[in-house]
């Protein structure tokens, strides 16, 4: 249940139609929503499901169906092996952890984007992880705020 | 040490499964283009979510419609029935072309080939993306989209419908690093390939011969060469020529003419090539 309504919630901010001007600067909303289940939730973490929710930001970015799936297995990946050192370190450090996995998985996005023909630049990316690792904090209170909703339901208990 | 080694392998070996999972799925997606029907399937699932989204914008756009004052609505209207006098006078010319065109065509035993068949859309949203210049319309299979339209605004060209779905499409912008456009300059004929960059304001014409009669203002339209867009229809202003002394080719900068990141309204083509 949890994971449904934040799927829905982030897959509602990654629709919403912000002007196309924006686009170089809004955080990546399918990218924070892998690294709260990756950090905060990984004991209950379904691979299936979540390489099933990548589909659907492909789809809602219009990107290559697969590039989010690839992308949440390493930002997962990573986050398996450092996420529980982390886990309860203070925001500033927590946000400066975000940025470095989502600067080594921007490099994968990067390399992948390319590959499948769209020419990314890798500044723009870089400037999207600086705003996503920002976006960090806030995204976590909104989902702890979530998870706390949906496990308060009698259905998830 | 056991527990430990075992749970990295474990974890390692999901990264494996699900990273080649994903690899094939964009290959399969990319290369093969098959994966259309999912596409199709996925996105209908998500129109509820995407109207939920649309819901702040579309309650604000009402409150403003409601708090209009009434002096701005009578500018506008009055601006609006100049325009359509101007546009009326317009169309009685053009009935009076059509009809010697048509005319003059029969006499040639030439198939007419002006069939036009135009559908208004409304964009929805466009990709949050930064690398992906895509824009979603409200009209799509059911209303007769097809992929492969062309998709124009009252200024020029905007771009191609390159993914359909029941209740809506998604225009591929001319200005995508993955488009490549057929064009012609209107005062020269001279034919070139204009290529989006990923900006809004600006497509490229490249590897063009040094000497190529080409000055900034000149205006690009579709050169009707792949059957996909029709001949003439208006699609940028050359702003910058840019030659490298000893170089062989020029580049040329332009400006697309409509203004794709503000726009809302837009025209589908349907009797637009869908030929690739």
């Amino acid at each position: 249940m949890i994971f449904f309504f934040s799927l829905c919630m982030t897959l509602c901010l990654s629709a919403f139609p912000f002007p196309a001007s924006f686009a170089n600067f809004l955080p990546s909303w399918a990218l924070l929503f892998a690294v709260w289940w990756g950090l905060m939730r990984s004991y209950q973490l379904s691979m299936v499901a979540l390489l099933i929710a990548s589909l659907a930001f492909d789809v809602m970015y219009a990107t290559a169906l697969g590039l989010h799936g690839l992308l949440f297995a390493f930002v997962t990946y990573i986050l398996a092996i450092i996420g529980p050192s982390i886990r309860q370190v203070n925001w500033v450090r927590q946000s400066a952890f975000v940025f470095v996995v989502l600067l080594m998985v921007s490099s994968i996005s990067y390399w992948a984007r390319n590959l499948t023909g769209a020419q990314a630049e890798f500044n723009t990316l870089a400037l999207q992880v600086v705003i996503t690792s920002l976006f960090w904090t806030p995204t976590r209170m909104f989902f702890d705020l979530i998870a706390r909703i949906s496990a308060s339901t009698p259905g998830d208990r | 040490m056991r527990p430990l080694f075992a749970e990295t392998s474990v974890v390692a070996v999901r990264l494996i499964i699900a990273a080649t999972f994903a690899v094939a799925t964009m290959f399969v997606d990319v290369r093969l283009e098959s994966l259309t029907v999912v596409r199709q399937v996925i996105k209908t699932a998500l129109w509820p979510i995407e109207s939920v989204a649309r819901f702040p914008q579309m309650a604000f756009e009402g409150l403003g419609h409601w708090f209009i004052s009434h002096e701005r609505l009578a500018d506008r209207l009055k601006t609006l029935a100049l325009e359509n006098e101007r546009l009326r006078t317009e169309q009685l010319k053009l009935h009076t072309l059509r009809a010697e065109n048509t005319e003059l065509r029969r006499l040639l035993t030439v198939q007419d080939s002006v069939l036009e068949r135009f559908l208004h859309a409304q964009i929805e949203r466009f990709s949050n993306d930064p690398f992906i210049h895509r824009a979603t319309l409200n009209r799509g299979i059911i209303a007769g989209v097809e992929v492969g339209h062309p998709v124009i605004s009252a200024d020029g060209l905007v771009g191609q419908i390159v993914e359909t779905y029941p209740h809506a499409s998604e225009v591929l912008l001319m200005t995508d690093s993955t488009h490549h456009l057929p064009v012609q300059m209107t005062r020269t004929r001279f034919r070139a390939i204009a290529i989006g960059v990923g900006r809004m304001d600006r497509l490229e014409l490249r590897n063009l011969p040094d000497t190529a009669d080409i000055i900034p203002g000149d205006m690009l339209e579709t050169s009707g060469l792949g059957g996909r867009f029709k001949l003439g229809i208006p699609v940028a202003r050359v702003n910058k020529i840019i030659r490298s002394p000893g170089q062989p080719f020029a580049r040329v900068i332009a400006t697309p003419l409509s203004a794709l990141s503000r726009l809302n309204l837009v025209m589908v083509d349907l009797s637009g090539g869908t030929a690739k």
